[in-house]
């Protein structure tokens, strides 16, 4: 069939929608009509090269949209099912699975060269080239072929377009704080950066009885959105953070630091781990660029007070498990999807949104298909 | 294809060892030829009853019939044929039986708990778990279930993937077939639930096939001390060899030394992995934890007992832990080729504990040996 998706054709280049051929589906695989996709910050990582993907690559990894077609041997799928994706695909069965980190299935080996897990071939087609896919899943577009092991079905109930930030931003954020960091109940949590990813490691961190919340990011209107989300202070930049926390915590500083920038930065990282108290432990959410190999930070503080400095992917969460759960606290008004979408636009809107986006006007824009 | 089985037509009856014809396999199934097959006691849980619903609960599980049953969870064999699409198994694989099968889709497989599955609900009542339908029959043309959906105690059956872990070529398929339940079970007990950490005093009650590997466990991770209790001399002396320190032949008889050899402050770990787990034994069991300890419940109790004789004063005031245990806590998937490399590596006994090797036929004399005590753990082996 045809359809219309957004391809990067090289790093620098803005996304150019057009018309696309698409296969359809192969062994174990499904075609999904997508009703809407987030814009997050890790597709313009590919754009700047962050992110070393293979190119050309239709973007978008934070998806839903109804299952159409199911290909030879798909048993959990059938047409008419809705489904998030989870930017990470999940066999259930490789070690990592088995031990409840999906978010680190070995699948995942597959995902920079975009191609379909059963047979590393491309389902989709532009200009006379196969193109291969953000995450294996290619989002930007009306309708995308992806594999089984990256579709998770939830209940119809759910509007799509609030649905599908739960792919990637929404647990990535929320679980940074639940699962990585451990938010405790009373702890004093730091949030930097307060984009698609920090807006829900700021409901997390509420959600798990954390006492003060200080939100950092230089743009007023997040600082804003950020005491609707659950912080208690704010400050723009880190520096003026650590004064903020030594004062309000009389010296203790942070129990959790989570970082959630648009990009990371090694030079930060001593920053960040100033704003944590003894044992105190600094989540490192957001993606450094793939080329950067070092980071400054005190190495005898590190020691001397116990603290922690810990990676997570996912925010440490399973996409079969937390997606379905992250919903269900969605529906019991435990957990804010409305208030994440500043913006809506439509396919051909993407270049816009992530100006929007760099420009610091968004939480988390979202394009909506008919 | 035809194949000689074991299987129980009712409660307290013997292994009637027959000819089974078995269907071709079907989506997500394959057929195995069980090469070996443990004799567990919860095999043995089926013929008492202990581990068979009550008949009032048979309608609601969907079960016209509980019996006949071919027994056998524990095993580990060769695919010899493939059903339509599958792509995780092929054709000369060598594979465990996991008695918990693993989706690796629903809740519990999703956060690490792989046997907790779903599907382990479908482990009792009839029929396949892939589509519910019957692929084992009777020469009568009757169907015939499988316990644990496994049915190890067969040359051959149809198992669906999900209930199956590939495993390497070089590990003999009679140390796999250990690890595919009694192993883990105990191992797992010891370190996964009960949390052993180097220089505990840890207490194993019972040492059979789940308690023997409880105790290597226990020293694996550390402990100072394992005191393996159980009535059999054979067994206490076999303990001594897989590390435990000291043996006892009963609770009561344990407790004054333990009190004595830890100043007072009794065991951090109990493992309680009896043949069979009466209520009364709780109180015995709880007496030898000390304060912060942790009592984990590894043994199978009769289904519908619900009493247990614990001071729930001491529980609270002494803050100890009774944890329920299955698998031992580990998963399928992960755990049995994990605790495989280790036997590859030495660090694993596996050959040590087995007793006894019998053919099918002889069945009920390998189930009559257990009961006496005579064995750790005796194995069927089909050729």
């Amino acid at each position: 069939m045809k359809t219309q998706a957004a391809i990067l054709w090289e790093v620098g280049a803005p996304w150019s929608v057009e018309e696309i051929d698409l296969d359809p589906p192969g062994p174990g695989e499904v075609l999904v009509k997508l009703a809407a996709s987030g814009m997050c910050h890790s597709d313009e990582h590919l754009v700047t090269g962050d992110l070393p993907f293979a190119l050309p690559m239709i973007g978008g990894h934070e998806g839903a949209g109804v299952v159409m077609e199911v290909g030879v041997g798909v048993s959990w799928l059938v047409p008419g099912d809705h489904v998030v994706f989870g930017f990470i695909p999940s066999c259930g069965r490789c070690p990592s699975c088995s031990r409840g980190h999906q978010n680190l299935c070995d699948l995942g080996a597959k995902m920079g060269g975009g191609r379909q897990i059963t047979d590393g071939t491309a389902r989709h087609h532009a200009r006379g080239q196969d193109l291969s896919l953000m995450c294996i899943l290619g989002t930007f577009a009306h309708h995308t072929v992806v594999n089984e092991a990256s579709c998770i079905k939830i209940d119809n109930d759910i509007p799509l377009d609030r649905a599908c930030l739960t792919g990637c931003g929404v647990v990535t954020g929320w679980g940074s704080s639940v699962y990585a960091a451990e938010v405790a109940p009373g702890d004093t949590v730091a949030v930097a950066g307060v984009g698609g990813i920090g807006a829900n490691a700021l409901q997390g961190a509420k959600l798990a009885g954390a006492k003060r919340i200080i939100a950092i990011d230089p743009v007023e209107f997040k600082r804003e959105k950020a005491m609707e989300l659950g912080a208690t202070h704010t400050a723009s930049s880190m520096t003026e953070a650590v004064e903020l926390i030594g004062q309000i915590t009389w010296g203790q500083m942070a129990n959790k630091v989570i970082m959630t920038m648009g990009v990371g930065s090694g030079e930060l990282i001593g920053q960040a781990m100033a704003l944590a108290g003894k044992r105190g432990r600094v989540v490192v959410t957001n993606l450094h660029p793939a080329l950067e190999s070092s980071v400054t930070m005190s190495g005898l503080d590190l020691t001397l007070y116990e603290k922690q400095l810990v990676g997570s992917l996912f925010g440490s969460g399973n996409p079969r498990a937390d997606i379905p759960k992250l919903l269900n606290l969605y529906r019991d008004g435990l957990l804010d999807l409305d208030g994440l979408i500043t913006r809506r636009y439509p396919l051909e809107g993407v270049n816009d949104g992530y100006q929007d986006m760099r420009d610091g006007k968004n939480i988390r824009g979202v394009l909506v298909y008919d | 294809m035809k194949s000689k089985a074991a299987m129980i037509h009712g409660l307290n009856q013997e292994w009637s060892v027959e000819e089974i014809d078995i269907q071709a396999p079907k989506k997500n199934e394959v057929i195995v030829h069980w090469r070996a097959a443990g004799m567990c006691h919860s095999d043995e849980h089926l013929v008492t009853g202990d581990m068979v619903p009550p008949q009032e609960y048979w309608e609601f599980m969907g079960l016209k019939d509980f019996f006949p049953m071919i027994g056998g969870h524990e095993g580990a064999g060769v695919v010899v044929e493939v059903g339509p699409d599958v792509t995780d198994l092929a054709v000369g694989d060598h594979v465990s039986a996991s008695f918990v099968p693993s989706c690796g889709r629903c809740r519990y497989c999703s956060t690490g708990r792989q046997n907790l599955c779903d599907l382990g609900s479908q482990t009792f009542i009839g029929g396949m778990i892939t589509d519910g339908t019957h692929r084992h029959f009777q020469k009568n043309g009757e169907p015939v279930t499988l316990m644990a959906k496994l049915g190890t105690f067969s040359e051959y059956a149809c198992v669906a993937t999900n209930s199956l872990i590939k495993i390497d070529k070089d590990i003999p398929l009679e140390a796999a077939a250990l690890v595919s339940c009694g192993v883990a079970t105990g191992w797992g007990s010891a370190t996964a639930r009960a949390q052993t950490k180097p220089g505990d005093t840890v207490v194993v009650v019972g040492v059979g096939g789940i308690g023997m590997n409880a105790v290597q466990g226990a020293k694996m991770a550390g402990a100072k001390r394992i005191i393996a209790i159980d009535p059999v001399e054979f067994k206490r002396e076999k303990a001594m060899e897989f590390g435990a320190t000291h043996t006892f032949s009963s609770m009561a008889e344990a407790l004054p030394a333990v009190m004595e050899m830890t100043w007072g402050q009794l065991a951090d770990r109990v493992i309680m992995t009896p043949g069979v787990l009466h209520g009364e034994m709780m109180g015995e069991g709880m007496s030898l934890a000390g304060k912060g300890s942790t009592v984990v419940v590894t043994a199978i109790s009769p289904m519908t007992s619900t009493t247990a004789s614990i001071n729930l004063f001491e529980l609270a005031m002494w803050q100890k832990e009774v944890k329920g245990t299955i698998f031992g806590s580990l998963n399928p998937r992960a755990d049995i080729p994990a605790l495989l490399d280790m036997y590859r590596s030495g660090t694993l006994k596996l050959d040590e504990l087995i007793t006894k090797r019998y053919p099918l036929d002889q069945i009920n004399e390998g189930y009559r040996a257990m009961r006496d005590g005579e064995n750790i753990r005796g194995v069927i082996v089909n050729g």
